[in-house]
Formats: C-alpha cells, sequence, structure tokens
C-alpha cells in the first residue's frame, strides 16, 4: 500500500502532506525534511528511486525478500518546481507509481489548465480532492484521468478553475510543468 | 471585522518574507478567535487556514473539536473543510472522535454521492476498533450502492476497517467476493477490490487460492495494466503454495513478456516469476530454463536499450533476484553489469555493485575487483584536480567518499567471502590490499571508531574500512601460509615510516587503523622479513607515540618480536654487543616515551617490556663474551611456542563455564561505600602522592586498576596505602605474593606462559634458579597451560581438525579455517523455533507501517459465519455510548476552562529543526527569543490585554 503522498517545491516548502497513516506533526516534518534532504541531493538525470531516509530505515527488516507492512520504497518525481514523493511498501508496483505520479499530475492539470505551483498553492483542497479520488487510505482506487476528474468537479463545480485564475491574475508569474508528456 | 481568506493569508505570507513567523503567529491569533464563532462561514475558513498552516508544522490539535463542528455542517463545501481537517489533524491520542460517532453514520448514508464520499476517505485515517465496531453495518450497506464511485471506495475503506477491527472481513469478505466474481461490475470497483485483495494476499494467500482461477481470467483478459500488475503481484504470493498455477501461469505471463509495450508491466512480469518461485522448481528444466533466459534477456534489454535510469535500476533489482538461483545466466550478462558499475547514478551503480558481489566466480573476481580498483584510482585522482570544475564532462563525476568506501568494503567482502574459497591467487590479493590502503578515501567517519572490540567481534558488522583492510592482511598472513611471506612483507612496506607519507598522503589519521593489525603481523612473522633493522626503526619511530591507543599495544608487542629476530640473525661478531646495546638504548628510548602513557593497556605493555629490555640491557654490558642467557633464551621465549591459528568467534562461546565460576556474584555488597572511602582516603592521601609516583611506580596495585583487589582491600583495611608506605621495606614479599597470586589466578588461562616444565617445553635452568632461589615450593608441573579436557563428556573431544581436513584442490593454497569446537546442540542458536512471519510482529515497528498482522490469525470461514450474538454487541455499544458520554462531558468541561483562562495566544510551532533555531537565536536575534520566553511567562491577564489591543488593532488595518 501506499504509506504517505507528499509533494514539496525546490526549496522543501511542503505542498501537500497526506499520511496514510496517524503521525504526530513533527516527525512528519522531520521525515519530511530528511526526503527532501535525499531529492535535493540528486541530479536531474538520476533514477526515480530514493533509499530509505534514517527515520523509515529504523524498522525496515533488512530481509527485504518477502512482503511485509513496514514501506521500503519511495518513488519520487519532479515536474519544475515541484517533487511529487510516494512512499510505499513492496506491495506496490515501484514503475507503476511513477505511473501513479504522472496520473496525478495530469488530472492536476487538467483541473487546473496548465498547473503551475502557485495553482497548486491556491487550489491546495482541490489538489486534496483530486488525490482523495485518486488513493483512498493508501489504497488506489482510480488510475482513468477521466474519472478522477468527474470526481472532483461533481464535488466543486466550477470552483477549482475559478481559482486558478484567481491565482494567474496575480502578477507572480506561471510556468506550467514541462514534461507532463514525456515519460511512457 | 473582515477575515482574510485562505488566499489572503497565502498572499500574506508571500508578502512577509522575512517575517514569517510573526506573520503566522498572528494569523494562528486571528484563526483562534475566528474558529469560535458561531457563524459557520468563518468557522470554515478558519479552519482551512488552520490546516494550511498545520502542512508547514503548526500544531492544530488544539482544534479538533471546531473540526467536528465545521464537519458537522449542512454545507457541502464546509463539510468537506472539516473532514480534510480531520484527516490531516486527528492523532490517535484524539478524544473528540468518539463523538463523531452519529455524523459519520449520518454521513455514510446520505444520498448525496460527494456527500457520502467524505466519510469513505476519511475513515481509514481515523479508524478505531469501536469506531469500526458501530460503523460496519452501515458501510457494508454501501458495497451494494448504484454508484460505481461508492462502491470502490467502500471495498478499500472496509479493509482499513479489517486492519483495525479483523472481525469487518468477516462481514464484507463474502460481498466484496461477490463483486469480484461478478463479470458486470465497474472495471473500477473490480480493480479496486483486487487492490484489496494484493494488499491482504501475502497476509493470508490460503484464502484467495480457490479465486485463482477468475483471477487468471482477469488476468488474460483484462487488459487493464495497473489491475495486471497487482494481480501478477498477488500471483506471485500464490504460487508458492500450489505449484500446479506455475504450469498454467507460464505461458500467459511468457505472452505478456513478449508482447507487451508497457516496461511496467513487463517488469512486474519478470518480477512475478522470480518471486513466486517459478524459477526455482525441479521439474520440466527445459521449460523454465527458457523463461529464465528469457527473463534476463528482457532485462538486458532494459539495461541496454533504453537510457531511462530507472529501467536500469529496476533491471538491477530484478537481477539481484535471479543471481541466488541461476548465477550463471546472470553472470552471462556480466559485460552490461559492469558498465552500470561506472553509471553516473550512485543508486544504479550500488545495485550493480551488489549484483556483481553475488555473482562473482573463482573466475571473474580478479576481472570484477581489479575494475573497481581501476574505478577508485580515477575517483582519487579527479578529486584533487577537478574540484574546481566538477561539472566537466568528461571527468568522472565527483564521488561522495561514503560511496568509496562502500567500494573498498565491497571489494573485501567479494575476496574473503566463504573464507577466500574465490581467490585463486593470493600474491594478487595481497597486491590488492596494499592498493587499497593507498586508495582510502579522507574524510573517513569517526563514528566507526566507537566500539571496535566489538564491531571486531562480529564479523557483519562493518568495520572502519582501514582497519578492515589491515585486517585483512592479517587474516591472510595467519590463515594462508604459502603467502606468508609475501603478506608479511607487504605489512612491512606498509609500516615503514618513509613510506607511510605515499601511502596515507591526505593526513596521518586516515591510515592508523591499518597499522595496528600490520604492525601485529610484522612482529609475529618477523622471521620473513626483508629488513628487520628498517621495520624496527619504523615500529620505534617517535611519531608513532601518537598513534591511537588502540594501536600502541599492538606496535608494542611487536618492537621485542622483531627486536628478537635481529639480535638471533644478525651476525655473532664483535660488533654484535654494540650493535644490540645500540638498538637497546633505542628501543628503551622509545618505551619511556610510552611509559608515562594515560591509556593504561599502553602503559603497562611498555612498562613490562621496558623493564625486561633494560634487564637485557644491563645483562650486555658484563665482560663475558657469551651472549647473555636473558638475550638468547628468556627473552625470545617469550614469543615463540604454538603457532597461532584463527579462532571461530562463537567458539568462545561454546566452552562450558566451570562451576566454580560465579559471574553473577557481588564482589563487595557496599561497593559504592567502599569507592567512597576510597576516594576520601584517596584526596587525603593525595598531597603525599607525586604523579611521577603514580606513573614510576608500576608495581603498585592501584586499589581502582581491578575488582578483585577491592575485594582485597575490604578484607583488610588500606592494604594497599599499607603497601604503599611500607614498600621500600616490604616490596620483596609482597611482589613474591603478588606474583604467586597471579600466577595461580592465570594457570589456567592459556595465554599466559606458565613456567612450567613438561606441558610448554620451556622450562629453562633460569627459571628453576629462579624458583628455588625463592624458597617457594610450589608444584609448578602440575599446572597445566592448555586444559584440554573440559570436564565434560559432550565437549571432550575438540574438532580442531574438521575444517582443517576440508582439503582445498589441488594448485590452490590452503586457507586454514576458524577453530572451534563441536557444538553441543543446548547450546547453540538452531535449537530456538524458527518463528513463522507473524510470531514476530510489532518488535521493530517501522514509521508509517500499517500493522496488517490482526488479519492474519482471522479464520474467513466458509461457513455460517460466527457471529457475534446480539447481546454482546449490545454491551459493547453500551460501554461504548457510555465512553462517548464521558468524553462529550470532559470536551465541555475543557472548553469552559479554555473560555475562562484562554489558551496561549501563540501557535505552538513544531519544530522542525532545532540547530537552525538556536543558530538564529545566537545570530543576534536574542532579543525576540527572549521576548517571547517573557510573554509566554507573563500570566493571563497581560494576554487579554494584548488580545484588546490586537482587536483594536486589526480593524484598522482591514
Amino acid at each position: 500500500m501506499i504509506n504517505a503522498v507528499l509533494v514539496f517545491n525546490n526549496n522543501g516548502q511542503p505542498r501537500l502532506t497526506k499520511f496514510y497513516t496517524q503521525l504526530d506533526t513533527q516527525t512528519q516534518q522531520s521525515l519530511i525534511a530528511q526526503i527532501y534532504r535525499l531529492v535535493a541531493q540528486r541530479p536531474a538525470s538520476a533514477c526515480n528511486f530514493l533509499p530509505l531516509p534514517p527515520l523509515l530505515s529504523q524498522g525496515a527488516s533488512s530481509s527485504a525478500s518477502g512482503p511485509s507492512d513496514a514501506p521500503t520504497q519511495i518513488t519520487y518525481r519532479t515536474y519544475a518546481t515541484l517533487s511529487f514523493i510516494m512512499i510505499s511498501t513492496s506491495t506496490e508496483s515501484p514503475l507503476a507509481l511513477i505511473d501513479l505520479i504522472q496520473v496525478f499530475v495530469e488530472a492536476l492539470d487538467r483541473m487546473f489548465e496548465n498547473v503551475c505551483e502557485l495553482d497548486l498553492i491556491f487550489g491546495y483542497e482541490t489538489m486534496h480532492a483530486v488525490l482523495g479520488e485518486m488513493i483512498v487510505g493508501g489504497v488506489v482506487v482510480e488510475t482513468h484521468i477521466e474519472k478522477i476528474i468527474a470526481g472532483v468537479r461533481a464535488q466543486e463545480g466550477a470552483l477549482g478553475k475559478k481559482k486558478a485564475v484567481q491565482a494567474a491574475s496575480t502578477s507572480l508569474g506561471r510556468g506550467a510543468l514541462p514534461g507532463l508528456g514525456a515519460w511512457r | 471585522m473582515f477575515e482574510k481568506s485562505l488566499y489572503d493569508l497565502i498572499k500574506g505570507l508571500r508578502g512577509h518574507k522575512g517575517g514569517e513567523n510573526e506573520y503566522i503567529q498572528s494569523s494562528l491569533r486571528e484563526c483562534k478567535a475566528e474558529i469560535k464563532t458561531q457563524d459557520m462561514d468563518k468557522k470554515a475558513t478558519a479552519l482551512l487556514k488552520l490546516i494550511y498552516l498545520e502542512m508547514f508544522g503548526y500544531d492544530m490539535s488544539w482544534a479538533s473539536f471546531h473540526v467536528l463542528e465545521v464537519m458537522s455542517s449542512a454545507k457541502y463545501l464546509q463539510k468537506r473543510v472539516g473532514y480534510l481537517g480531520a484527516v490531516q489533524s486527528f492523532r490517535p491520542d484524539t478524544e473528540v472522535l468518539m463523538l463523531a460517532t452519529n455524523l459519520l453514520k449520518k454521513d455514510i448514508v446520505t444520498s448525496s454521492i460527494p456527500n457520502m464520499s467524505l466519510p469513505l476517505i476519511t475513515l481509514p485515517h481515523i479508524i478505531t476498533p469501536s469506531l469500526a465496531m458501530s460503523l460496519l453495518p452501515d458501510l457494508l450497506s454501501r458495497l451494494s450502492h448504484s454508484s460505481p464511485v461508492v462502491r470502490k471506495k467502500t471495498v478499500v475503506c472496509l479493509y482499513r476497517l479489517a486492519l483495525v477491527y479483523p472481525e469487518a472481513l468477516k462481514l464484507a469478505w463474502p460481498k466484496i467476493k461477490d463483486h469480484l466474481m461478478d463479470d458486470q461490475e465497474d472495471g473500477s470497483v473490480t480493480t479496486a477490490a483486487i487492490n484489496v485483495v494484493c494488499e491482504l494476499g501475502w497476509r493470508r494467500p490460503h484464502d484467495f487460492l480457490p479465486l485463482a482461477p477468475r483471477f487468471f481470467e482477469l488476468l488474460v483478459d483484462s487488459g487493464n495494466n495497473w489491475m495486471a500488475i497487482k494481480l501478477i503481484k498477488l500471483f506471485a504470493t500464490l504460487t508458492p503454495l500450489e505449484p500446479r498455477l506455475t504450469r498454467k501461469l507460464l505461458r500467459p505471463l511468457t505472452n505478456i513478456i513478449q508482447t507487451t509495450s508497457a516496461m511496467s508491466l513487463l517488469y512486474e512480469c519478470i518480477n512475478g516469476i522470480i518471486q513466486g518461485g517459478i524459477l526455482d522448481g525441479e521439474e520440466n528444466l527445459q521449460e523454465r530454463d527458457e523463461v529464465a533466459t528469457l527473463c534476463v534477456g528482457k532485462l538486458r534489454g532494459m539495461i541496454v536499450m533504453d537510457s531511462d535510469p530507472n529501467l536500469k535500476y529496476v533491471a538491477l533489482l530484478a537481477l539481484n533476484r535471479i543471481v541466488a538461483t541461476h548465477p550463471t545466466l546472470v553472470s552471462m550478462q556480466q559485460d552490461v553489469i559492469m558498465d552500470c558499475l561506472d553509471d553516473a547514478d550512485v543508486s544504479i551503480r550500488l545495485q550493480a555493485l551488489e549484483l556483481a558481489a553475488g555473482m562473482v566466480s573463482s573466475d571473474s573476481l580478479q576481472l570484477v575487483v581489479n575494475r573497481l580498483l581501476d574505478q577508485l584510482q580515477r575517483a582519487s585522482v579527479p578529486a584533487a584536480e577537478f574540484v574546481e570544475s566538477p561539472e566537466s564532462p568528461n571527468a568522472p563525476t565527483l564521488w561522495p567518499s561514503d560511496y568509496q568506501t562502500d567500494v573498498i568494503h565491497r571489494i573485501l567482502d567479494l575476496c574473503s567471502q566463504k573464507n577466500y574459497s574465490e581467490i585463486l591467487d593470493f600474491e594478487w590479493y595481497v597486491a590488492v590490499l596494499v592498493q587499497l590502503v593507498g586508495l582510502l578515501p579522507p574524510l573517513e567517519s569517526e563514528d566507526d571508531w566507537a566500539h571496535p572490540k566489538e564491531q571486531e567481534a562480529i564479523p557483519n558488522v562493518r568495520m572502519n574500512a582501514a582497519l578492515r583492510i589491515g585486517t585483512e592482511i592479517r587474516n591472510v598472513a595467519v590463515r594462508v601460509k604459502g603467502v606468508r611471506m609475501e603478506a608479511t612483507r607487504a605489512a612491512e612496506s606498509l609500516i615503514f615510516v618513509d613510506n607511510r607519507s605515499t601511502f596515507f598522503p591526505s593526513g596521518s589519521t586516515i591510515g592508523d587503523g591499518v597499522l595496528g593489525p600490520i604492525a601485529w603481523v610484522v612482529g609475529e612473522y618477523a622471521e620473513y622479513l626483508l629488513s628487520p633493522n628498517g621495520t624496527l626503526m619504523s615500529l620505534i619511530d617517535i611519531s608513532n607515540a601518537s598513534l591511537p591507543s588502540r594501536t600502541l599495544p599492538l606496535f608494542l608487542q611487536a618492537i621485542p618480536k622483531v627486536f628478537v629476530q635481529i639480535s638471533q640473525t644478525s651476525q655473532q661478531g664483535d660488533f654484535w654487543k654494540s650493535e644490540m646495546s645500540l638498538l637497546l638504548a633505542r628501543v628503551v628510548e622509545f618505551l619511556e616515551v610510552l611509559a608515562a602513557h594515560p591509556d593504561l593497556d599502553v602503559q603497562e605493555r611498555a612498562i613490562e617490556f621496558l623493564e625486561v629490555l633494560r634487564l637485557a640491557a644491563e645483562a650486555l654490558t658484563s665482560d663475558s663474551q657469551e651472549i647473555p642467557f636473558l638475550l638468547a633464551e628468556v627473552i625470545p621465549n617469550l614469543f615463540t611456542g604454538l603457532e597461532l591459528n584463527p579462532v571461530a568467534t562463537s567458539a568462545q562461546r561454546k566452552v562450558v563455564l566451570p562451576d566454580s565460576l560465579r559471574l553473577e556474584e557481588a564482589f563487595n555488597h557496599d561497593l559504592p561505600g567502599l569507592f567512597h572511602n576510597l576516594e576520601s582516603l584517596s584526596s587525603y592521601e593525595s598531597k603525599s602522592w607525586e604523579t611521577s609516583d603514580f606513573y614510576h611506580l608500576p608495581e603498585l596495585s592501584s586499589p581502582n586498576k581491578q575488582g578483585r583487589d577491592l575485594a582485597l582491600v575490604d578484607l583488610q583495611p588500606h592494604a594497599s596505602y599499607q603497601n604503599f608506605t611500607d614498600a621500600p621495606v616490604e616490596s620483596s614479599t609482597a611482589v613474591q605474593r603478588r606474583m604467586l597470586e597471579r600466577r595461580e589466578r592465570f594457570k589456567d588461562d592459556p595465554f599466559y606462559i606458565a613456567p612450567s616444565g613438561e606441558s610448554s617445553g620451556m622450562s629453562t635452568p633460569f627459571h628453576e634458579a629462579l624458583n628455588t632461589s625463592n624458597g617457594e615450593v610450589l608444584d609448578i608441573d602440575s599446572i597445566p597451560i592448555v586444559d584440554l579436557k573440559l570436564g565434560n563428556e559432550k565437549l571432550s573431544h575438540v574438532d580442531f581438525d574438521r575444517q582443517r581436513s576440508r582439503r582445498i584442490p589441488v594448485g590452490k593454497l590452503v586457507v586454514a579455517g576458524d577453530e572451534t569446537f563441536e557444538t553441543p546442540i543446548s547450546l547453540t542458536d538452531t535449537s530456538r523455533p524458527k518463528g513463522t512471519g507473524d510470531d514476530h510482529p510489532t518488535y521493530k515497528r517501522s514509521l508509517l507501517q500499517v500493522d496488517s498482522s490482526s488479519l492474519g490469525n482471522l479464520p474467513l470461514a466458509k461457513g455460517p459465519y460466527p457471529q457475534v450474538s446480539a447481546d454482546e454487541g449490545d454491551a459493547e455499544m453500551a460501554r461504548a455510548m457510555q465512553q462517548v458520554e464521558e468524553v462529550r462531558l470532559r470536551m465541555q468541561r475543557a472548553s469552559e476552562r479554555i473560555q475562562l483562562e484562554g489558551t496561549p495566544a501563540e501557535g505552538t510551532l513544531v519544530k522542525k529543526k532545532k540547530k537552525t533555531k538556536k543558530h538564529i537565536a545566537s545570530d543576534g536575534d536574542v532579543g525576540t527569543v527572549t521576548e517571547k520566553l517573557a510573554e509566554s511567562a507573563i500570566g493571563k491577564k497581560k494576554k487579554r490585554k494584548k488580545k484588546a489591543q490586537e482587536s483594536e488593532k486589526l480593524p484598522g488595518e482591514n
């Protein structure tokens, strides 16, 4: 299962945190900081899998052969200024997780029309809604973009778009996340 | 008053660069006020802002009651904020949850689908056993809802319910199974159900075996890659239980591998084949090998053809799993794997390194190691030269030194595995080791030094790389007689002072770990030294005195050994005496330096040898032409005797403790008091205690050195001090007594050479003379050196020969194995029953882990389900209601208290990094920090005042 979904920007500022287990705020923050440190070290050409940060490697069993409840994989993908991270157990396929991040970003792109970091800051609730349509309790329930979009639209109508327009009107500049269609 | 929306908050945050913290604090204060209003809009907005700030680590647990209020709002968008707040901020200790039961019940059965989704996606985060029990009936009814959106979320929600309340699965499983079997079911629901089954699958594979035909059908017909991946993962857990599945699966999997364009599916197919053990079985070998070849071929393709680093990484991951069963197949791909060793990505390199370790054989070992050595050499050169332009295209990327260290460890792992069975050419290995010393990366982390002795005892624990290289040289010298000379000469070259600067270029501390074991080698095998004189000079070089106290004892042991070698081999001419006197003088000079070393071990050894060698020097001054007996016989005999052999680390544990040994018994029951006495005494006496006396009166038995002495102290109070004051008069008898004691104590200790006749074969007239002159009546011959009869029938035959008799094929050098005892069954670990996966569920729980172990023991009975009896359920319900009422009252009281006292105005920031905080404070922001402290210390009165001020101020701002 997926244990956590994180989004943060190049400076390590969180944009979305979703932990599928209850975790105290302090531990959440130090975990984010540790993962950010790992991501920040990696060049763009490196593969999308992270070693376990100290907080997670403590309890993980060294015999990674069989499945277990402990999270063993961290998959990340970076789009422009944002990094999307998924922490999961071995029952998830690493390559499929990369695809799942892609689906998430594409769905956000559809919701916000040419999504950028600013959209996600202001459309914070919508981002949670999109994720809620895709993953429930750490288990993937939907990977079909149309259905995800339909689910979110049913919730908030044109609200998500309105926020995006608001954000666009600010003078802070928008740059779409490149590389959306790059993979697969 | 006009409130800020989330939008305003974020804009404000961006507008207050540098002063964010103050801005957030003031926003939090506003939120606190706003969330208490009756206006639901304000409340929801304030909550949304709090949730946003929570993401940055600002605690909002105090608002949990308000979260509930917003959750109960009639407006959907407000309700959504409330539920989001519950997901993000509720923790296991959040008590208000008990109050939410009715609200959740109501929302689950509402008619609006978005409304219904909210509890479904929130419950997995906040579920508790009692909540699960009361919500289960409502959730079960949602499984047959008309909308697939509701059904798929309910399936997953029920899974999470079952994790805390396993009974739920018993009731839900038949329904989930119906959905799974239904061909007309919506694809999303089936996928969600498969995802859940995949999570459950590895916990209880037996329950899902009957469904295998359906899974098979879905795999072949669905065409949904996401689901296919999960199904293959599921099958990987099922095939070990049902070998017949293997044959059925082989064809479709092969088909997918050959046809699919989706890399993720291809990879999972291969992975499934590996993990499902399809490659492991015995029968129809032909087909299996074909599949294995196909898999490895595809993996090779993933590495070679695609430039995608992800595919490279996972392919290596998969190869790492295959290598255990099909090492030959994998080693055929050696070329590509070798290329991955040079990859720019550290993750890929590490995987390739592990793979290389798995696939080496005698033939490929040298190739692999040489390649790694090349890498290290290339890495160490540019590290110095390309510092200015690390980005230059052709220069190899700068490697972190921990990677270099890892490579060194891997090389040593590779070579030393299976007691060096893969090494054909030990001279080459010795050369490699010497090379490695020169390639040690700088900035070796110092942590490894903490407990070197324990680490040496446990071979699996990573030692400091330098120490490990030294240990390897020592191991080779001890175990492989054939290259003992080469190993000793290599050690000799490393220990030469003149060479040290070339081997350890970047600072003296790096190689210190190497020096210790090497010093032992040159001492123990001094007869092979090329230049004993030079070695001795290097050993007593004055710069050595600054070596770590861990290394110095090994040097001290080596010095007399090498000296003896010189004294015995050099020409017995006229110059011999003067030469020896000169050497002795130098050695004594060096030892004198160490005689005052702060480390007790070093000090003791230095003083011991110092005294012995001084005696020798004295003996040399006599006029007779004969070689003094002390130099000819006594000192050499200290170091000759049985050859040292490697002993297994577990051998010590297998020695049965003698009955008379009582490890549990305290030496003295009033130990603290004893120490107290000593302390007060010593402080009293300290005036007369010169420091030089402390160092230069080695015979003094220092009271806090040994527990045994303490026991003596107890019997005759102040005995040691008596000895001290009477030392000049009493010393000879005291020394005698102590010597006897010591001899008695160590008579069974094989590491102390007792002056006995037969057993050691080194009884000498000198000893006898000593003994008789002392007038002691001591039956020395009865003291055995090594008592091999351990008094235990089981242990009586010591299996020294078992390992050695393992003859290595002709042409290979003999590698001595570890010596150990035959294992008495009662003492080994194997007698402990092997725990199954479920036996040790939580002894080391990982962060983020969702514990599913409770599911493993639950029977998913196919017959009539053992329902929770109605009475039981009612009683449970009543208990729960009572609890709810209690909590409600407590909450009410708490909220009243809040009204009265007022909570601290500041939200508490959960600190992310303490260090940086401190740093900022020291930078000159001390004022603000102390201000804050003062603020929190000031009573409620002032706070109220401040609040009032703020509320006055705020309207003006807006």
